[in-house]
């Protein structure tokens, strides 16, 4: 990941919910009573980055408090990955967050969820090939799509993924959109090179 | 980001290296042998396509001289064409020659129908997982036809060089007459793409064009399958053989085609196994047994390793 990656700047700002453990003077805005203090216990949602840093600092005291404790956000919910176990296709990942898996990175990085981490990877391979499916047929029979990944709505596919299959395409996740880009890439310049082939 | 093409060699790319391919032609006019570009004659005339050769050859043994020095010398004479006789010319002078009607293109075996459906079969019923095995290795082809089998041999010069060179795809000759059925060659796409539009009448011969090419799309679609299929078995749970995706027999075309979609797809699955494994790794070290607990990331996670190790 480079400084310079949008999604990773993104990634960075989803919201994941965070409880407070000390009680902060002067931070009560955060919880809408600007004129007091924020208080121990408080639930507050915090992007990625604050959320990260406050969690992994030391806060000095003896009993080794951190900062801040934090919940897995709302997209990794038991739900959601539940929901995932049972068929991964069926959930629109971009629902729960547009950068899903980068989000869910950074929460293996932080937690010890080794369930989740392996519910994740299977995830990712059964929709990978879905998607590579999706590429391959989008404009299949006629380039009038451009390719520009989701725009090019299901024109001439020939597998009845229909409106399906739009479904799903929109709920690839940031990953899952330039997997999505690259497998189609491949599989539009294969088809550009058979058709040009008469041609040199 | 400098360069904005992907790794790996593009579509337009690999149909190029496919021209490489020697497939055998019967002449219809006599020609004298072709000097070609070779390691003693490194400045051709100055005609295009031998310009662009040369421009392509020379920059890309200046990156990888050890990838093309075979094709350095492999370069050279061709041998004198004489009507009835067949010869094995490399396929871009083939089609060259197709194209003025000075001599017509055998077809490889393997482009018979019988054989392209052999292999649907054997890919859709006998190893609905496996990739078809490519061809068997060339001494087979070499024992039953030592004079002719290989051009290189004929020019004396470069015999060191013809043990070394044999292994590599284009001096297999898994294009020519002789090339055996029933298996694809590296450039199988490309190769029988070339001959079904510019020798289509000489494929004729061996089926209607319609039919070879019909097989070539089943052919295509069962193994894009196979291919969208191999990146599951990385996500596999522990216990299975997971994560090993065998790509032997793959086309260069389909390399081509699916290189983006199966990087990425290592990638994600390397990227978020990265924690599971650093916590691994931190336990190695601290205690020398990883124990249970972290089963679940661990096969996929040494495939992964090796992968970043490489540099993909």
């Amino acid at each position: 990941m480079s400084y310079y990656d949008v999604d990773a700047i993104l990634t960075d700002a989803e919201k994941i919910p965070c409880t407070f453990q000390l009680e902060i003077p002067d931070l009560g805005y955060l919880d809408n009573t600007p004129t007091q203090p924020l208080k121990a216990g408080t639930k507050v949602n915090l992007p990625l980055w604050l959320a990260e840093m406050l969690v992994i600092a030391n806060t000095g005291a003896a009993d080794n408090k951190t900062f801040v404790t934090f919940d897995l956000p709302r997209a990794l919910a038991n739900d959601v990955v539940q929901a995932l176990k049972a068929d991964p296709r069926a959930v629109p990942l971009r629902d729960q967050s547009a950068h899903f898996y980068g989000l869910a990175t950074h929460m293996l990085d932080l937690s010890e969820e080794q369930e989740l981490g392996s519910v994740l990877r299977k995830t990712f391979v059964t929709r990978a090939s879905e998607i590579s499916l999706h590429a391959r047929k989008v404009g299949s029979v006629s380039h009038k799509g451009k390719g520009k990944g989701e725009g090019a709505a299901e024109m001439g596919s020939n597998l009845g993924v229909g409106s399906a299959g739009e479904d799903f395409l929109r709920g690839l996740d940031e990953w899952e959109r330039s997997l999505f880009r690259k497998a189609h890439e491949g599989a539009k310049a294969g088809k550009e090179w058979i058709e040009n082939i008469k041609k040199n | 980001m400098a360069l904005s093409l992907p790794p790996g060699l593009t579509h337009a790319e690999v149909s190029f290296l496919a021209e490489m391919e020697m497939v055998t032609v019967v002449p219809r006019q006599r020609l004298d042998s072709i000097d070609l570009l070779s390691v003693s004659n490194l400045f051709p005339h100055p005609t295009s396509r031998h310009d662009f050769f040369f421009f392509f050859f020379f920059s890309f043994f200046l990156f990888f001289p050890k990838l093309t020095f075979p094709f350095l010398s492999f370069q050279g004479r061709t041998p004198p064409l004489r009507p009835p006789h067949r010869t094995d010319l490399p396929l871009w002078l083939a089609l060259l020659l197709k194209k003025q009607r000075r001599a017509n293109i055998v077809p490889p075996a393997w482009l018979h129908p019988a054989s392209l459906s052999e292999i649907v079969h054997r890919e859709t019923k006998e190893n609905p997982t496996a990739f078809s095995e490519p061809p068997p290795a060339p001494s087979r082809a070499d024992l039953r036809n030592p004079g002719r089998a290989h051009r290189q041999q004929q020019q004396g010069n470069t015999e060191t060089a013809t043990g070394a060179a044999l292994l590599s795809p284009p001096f297999r000759a898994s294009c020519t007459a002789d090339a055996p059925a029933g298996y694809l060659p590296y450039h199988w796409l490309e190769v029988a793409e070339s001959l079904l539009a510019f020798a289509g009448d000489d494929c004729a011969a061996l089926g209607s064009a319609g039919e070879i090419r019909g097989l070539l799309r089943d052919l295509v679609e069962v193994r894009a399958a196979k291919m969208r299929d191999s990146t599951k078995t990385l996500g596999a749970e522990e216990g299975s053989a997971g994560g090993v995706v065998s790509l032997r027999g793959v086309g260069a075309m389909e390399l081509a085609e699916n290189r983006g979609f199966v990087l990425g797809v290592v990638d994600g699955v390397r990227r978020i196994g990265a924690s599971a494994e650093a916590t691994r790794r931190e336990e190695e070290e601290n205690g020398g047994g990883g124990g249970g607990g972290y089963g679940a990331g661990r096969g996929g996670d040494d495939e992964e390793d090796s992968d970043e190790d490489m540099g993909i």
